[in-house]
């Protein structure tokens, strides 16, 4: 099923389709709108710029508890398979943990993130609710329950496939890459991930689409 | 400012200690700028008796969860489960101790 996606062009042909993949659950809420700005100053730039719903996320009608890592691996696949032009991929966090099956042009990842340590803090707030609940239970716990059913965890119906996965996923080597953190030798500006109130940072926006433009021309796409 | 640096001399290795807490605290204070959205400001101003689970309101269990983990990712420890109680996140000064606590243990 085709999911929804936004994308902006530019005026004329784009200079190249900058496919966002934005972090994975709750992280992708904290930062849409600084990522949506920074495909706005994408678009002004020459370029088009694409944030693809994923399977389970967002408007998407699949149920996220029948989604696990490879299936957006796939589903990222396919939006790059059906793009004209050259994309380069900018990821984001957990973004960057689904990123390498697409044939892109070049990669951009912001700030990556193992598996183990979103899976850590989904599992953290499952219990720290839990006890707010009068409810015992423990990470130890959730991990073994985790083998043989689904766990709600902050809100996200996951499957044992995805929980497994997730555990275990790490950025996978690509090329041509450039990775990036944020701070004096990176992209100025906060982790708006961890933000527990959405915020927007539109100079973070900015840094980040001159950052992905500049990229883009020292790999010779444009 | 040659006669300061000659009187810390003697206390060098006190001088390292105090340095790597104060550190911890930086890296503790930037940390719960950075999930609670504090701002510089507000984060420099929090004292050891500054209240933070049900005093600020951005600080709920989601946030705690987050606050965890990237205690252990940026001072580089493991928080066991049984370790964490209300006690550790009721003021400032009570988490940067258990910090202090984990890093030197």
């Amino acid at each position: 099923m085709a999911e929804h996606r936004l994308r902006i062009d530019p005026a004329g042909t784009p200079r190249a389709t900058i496919v966002i993949v934005p972090p994975l659950f709750e992280e992708a809420n904290r930062t849409r709108r600084t990522l949506v700005l920074a495909m706005r100053a994408l678009v002004a730039n020459g370029f088009a710029a694409l944030l693809p719903d994923l399977p389970g996320q967002n408007e998407s009608l699949v149920p996220l508890v029948e989604v696990d890592l490879d299936r957006w691996q796939d589903a990222l696949a396919e939006v790059i398979a059906g793009n004209d032009g050259p994309a380069i991929i900018a990821s984001v966090r957990g973004g960057t943990l689904i990123d390498h099956k697409a044939k892109a042009a070049a990669w951009w990842r912001l700030a990556p993130v193992g598996g183990a340590s979103l899976l850590r803090t989904l599992m953290r707030a499952r219990v720290s609710a839990d006890r707010e609940a009068g409810v015992r239970s423990s990470l130890e716990d959730l991990q073994a329950a985790a083998r043989s059913e689904a766990l709600l965890l902050a809100g996200n119906a996951l499957s044992p496939a995805m929980i497994a996965g997730l555990g275990a996923a790490e950025a996978q080597p690509v090329a041509p890459l450039r990775s990036i953190g944020i701070g004096a030798d990176g992209i100025a500006g906060t982790p708006l991930w961890l933000r527990a109130e959405p915020g927007e940072d539109a100079a973070m926006a900015r840094a980040i689409a001159a950052d992905i433009a500049a990229w883009s021309k020292s790999c010779g796409i444009s | 400012m040659g006669a300061g640096i000659e009187g810390l001399c003697p206390f060098h290795a006190k001088e390292r200690k105090l340095t790597d807490s104060s550190s911890i605290d930086a890296t503790l204070r930037a940390l719960l700028a950075d999930v609670l959205g504090l701002g510089e400001d507000r984060a420099a101003a929090l004292t050891d008796d500054s209240g933070l689970f049900g005093e600020l309101p951005e600080f709920d269990s989601m946030a705690v969860a987050t606050v965890l983990t990237e205690m252990e990712d940026r001072l580089g420890i493991i928080i066991d489960d049984d370790e964490v109680d209300g006690e550790i996140f009721e003021t400032y000064g009570n988490l940067l101790a258990f910090s202090l606590r984990k890093v030197t243990s």
